[in-house]
């Protein structure tokens, strides 16, 4: 039986597919549209991002790889055993540039994030009304919808191109390897080469490894 | 009756039905695992399923207890769990009872989960406990007869992971962390996030030698010949020393006893139910994304209770054996027996036949309006 992997074609696409390289393991081509892809060694499922760590916690998938901030959004039960350094991101609390904090008692928050957006506020004893999102979360502020937003921002020109900034950080994000609890020890032999090859692929991120042969 | 449904036939969210074969799968799954439980000398105990709600709190249960107000203004809770009900009623009921006290039960337990796929709120739970039971002796035992429920059950390639929730604790005690703080610790070393807890460890001014060794927690596991590893790593900390001496001397007996190719050790096994104070592990098997069933030792929980003695106990979750049961296409045979058919006759006496046939213990299937009249069960009309 083959490992079978869960990825996004979102933002985390191109860094996983370098990854894959550098650790010598195969990659499908990710033109196609065909959503499950067999290749030479391990299986691969392309699914939503938020989607990621469903597959793995039912271990549907053995493993993939999930953003920081989808696993915080998720809250999912899985192993996280490596941090693989690319996509980094930060999670906000962004609002119009010079607005003042809302004069209300209650904070309207607009996110794809809903639930990391209620722990963030409610940790902090303030009553948030979170409206949840599925995109394009920037305009929501200027167009009266929320007075602020929890979103990830990478350099913060999408804020900036819609007015936004960011007043406060939630969490730092990067991609991580998710790993299913059953498939870690279960499969133990297997999981254990794949976590060893993309460990190493990803603290080496700038040279191009050696052809290496540790298939899965 | 094509339209829409009777808005009464609407389930609440959580919960199961099982029906005819799938009833008497689940009986056949618990018949052999409650037989198991009989043959290491348990007893069983029907427990109430209903209790004071503090009997059930704590900050992994409570929130996901179903409480209520009774009658007479008490706070009541449907049982979330049959650990701390045996607990209690070993120091109650049977608190005449000398140690160690053998306990088996099979049933259901509820537990709020939110509407998230996969998890249901009623779940049904075969286990055990041995309440006053010291030492690696009744920890191996424990961890024994769940490898013996998962083999007579027909699994295969299954996996015990043992860990010990002591080491943990031991190291971080002397750093002064509070609570929060040791719960996202202990959540990142479950998560085996080893660049998550040193950076923890960095942010919370954790010192290097210690978040070093809480990292070596999260990510060594494996062959139990990692515990000689993890044992010389961790003599700055006696406590956590002698945590995974202990451990050592329970997957040595298990590897003895021809248990060493379904033992794993996984030191990161360090969250569980928050009244683990040992030796804690995890059934997994290849099928089921979901561990099977685990437990562990919990020896300050009956000291709650008035009746301070060590314990420890694991459970199977029946929804999960079944599940796993059939991705691994092991039936734990459901065919109904052989029936034998009576023919036509005045309704009396096939009544008479019928009873003659059920005191001689076979199975019939009794038609009284004459259309079909008896024939065997689970055959459909010719």
């Amino acid at each position: 039986m083959t490992l079978t992997v869960a990825l996004s074609k979102g933002k985390l696409i191109a860094g996983s597919e370098a990854l894959f390289r550098r650790a010598g393991l195969p990659f499908p081509a990710t033109g196609g549209r065909r959503l499950v892809v067999a290749t030479d060694g391990l299986r691969f499922l392309f699914v939503k991002d938020m989607d990621v760590p469903v597959y793995v916690e039912h271990g549907v998938a053995d493993c993939g790889i999930a953003g920081r901030d989808v696993l915080l959004e998720t809250g999912g039960d899985l192993y996280e055993p490596v941090d693989l350094r690319f996509g980094r991101c930060r999670l906000v609390v962004a609002r119009l540039a010079g607005a003042a904090a809302p004069p209300g008692s209650t904070v309207r928050v607009a996110s794809k994030y809903a639930r990391v957006a209620a722990a963030h506020f409610q940790e902090r004893g303030i009553t948030a009304e979170v409206i949840r999102l599925s995109g394009s979360v920037e305009i929501a502020p200027g167009l009266g919808l929320a007075d602020c937003i929890v979103d990830v921002v990478e350099t913060g020109r999408t804020l900036a191109d819609n007015g936004l900034e960011a007043v406060e950080e939630v969490a730092a994000s990067s991609a991580r390897l998710i790993v299913n609890r059953a498939s870690y020890h279960a499969r133990r032999d297997e999981v254990a080469r794949l976590i060893a090859a993309l460990r190493a692929a990803s603290t080496a991120p700038d040279q191009v490894a050696p052809e290496r042969s540790a298939r899965a | 009756m094509n339209g829409t449904p009777h808005t009464l036939v609407q389930i609440p969210p959580g919960v199961q039905c099982f029906v005819g074969p799938e009833a008497r799968r689940r009986r056949a799954i618990e018949d052999v695992v409650l037989s198991v439980f009989e043959g290491w000398d348990y007893e069983e105990i029907i427990p109430p399923l209903l209790d004071y709600a503090d009997v059930f709190a704590g900050p992994a249960l409570g929130p996901k207890t179903y409480s209520f107000v009774g009658r007479d203004g008490s706070l009541l809770a449907l049982r979330p769990d049959f650990t701390s009900l045996l607990a209690k009623i070993a120091a109650g009921r049977l608190r005449d009872r000398p140690a160690p006290i053998r306990l088996y039960y099979s049933g259901e337990v509820l537990r709020y989960e939110p509407p998230k796929a996969g998890r249901q709120s009623e779940l049904y739970q075969m286990g055990l406990e041995q309440l006053g039971g010291v030492g690696p002796a009744a920890d191996a035992e424990v961890v024994a007869i769940a490898a013996e429920c998962l083999d007579r059950l027909g699994l295969t390639g299954w996996v015990i992971a043992l860990g010990h929730v002591g080491a943990f604790g031991a190291i971080l005690a002397g750093c002064g962390l509070d609570a929060a703080v040791l719960e996202e610790l202990r959540n990142r070393v479950e998560s085996k996030d080893a660049d998550g807890v040193r950076e923890a460890c960095a942010r919370h001014g954790v010192p290097s030698g210690v978040a070093a060794a809480t990292a070596l927690l999260a990510s060594l596991g494996g062959d139990p010949a990692v515990l000689a590893e993890a044992e010389a790593a961790l003599s700055p900390w006696p406590a956590a020393q002698g945590a995974v001496r202990e451990l050592r001397a329970v997957a040595d007996a298990l590897e003895d006893a021809g248990l060493g190719p379904n033992l794993a050790v996984d030191l990161g096994e360090v969250r569980g139910l928050d009244y683990y104070t040992g030796m804690v592990f995890r059934l997994y098997a290849p099928g089921l994304g979901f561990e099977v069933g685990g437990g562990g030792r919990y020896d300050g929980l009956l000291a709650r209770f008035g009746r301070p003695m060590p314990a420890v106990g694991f459970m199977l979750g029946l929804d999960r054996v079944a599940a796993l049961m059939g991705r691994q296409g092991a039936d734990p045979g459901t065919a109904g027996p052989r029936v034998e058919s009576l023919g036509d006759m005045p309704l009396g006496k096939a009544l008479a036949r019928a009873r003659e046939r059920r005191k001689a213990g076979g199975r019939i299937r009794f038609a009284a309006d004459g259309g079909e009249a008896v024939r065997p069960a689970g055959e459909t009309a010719p």
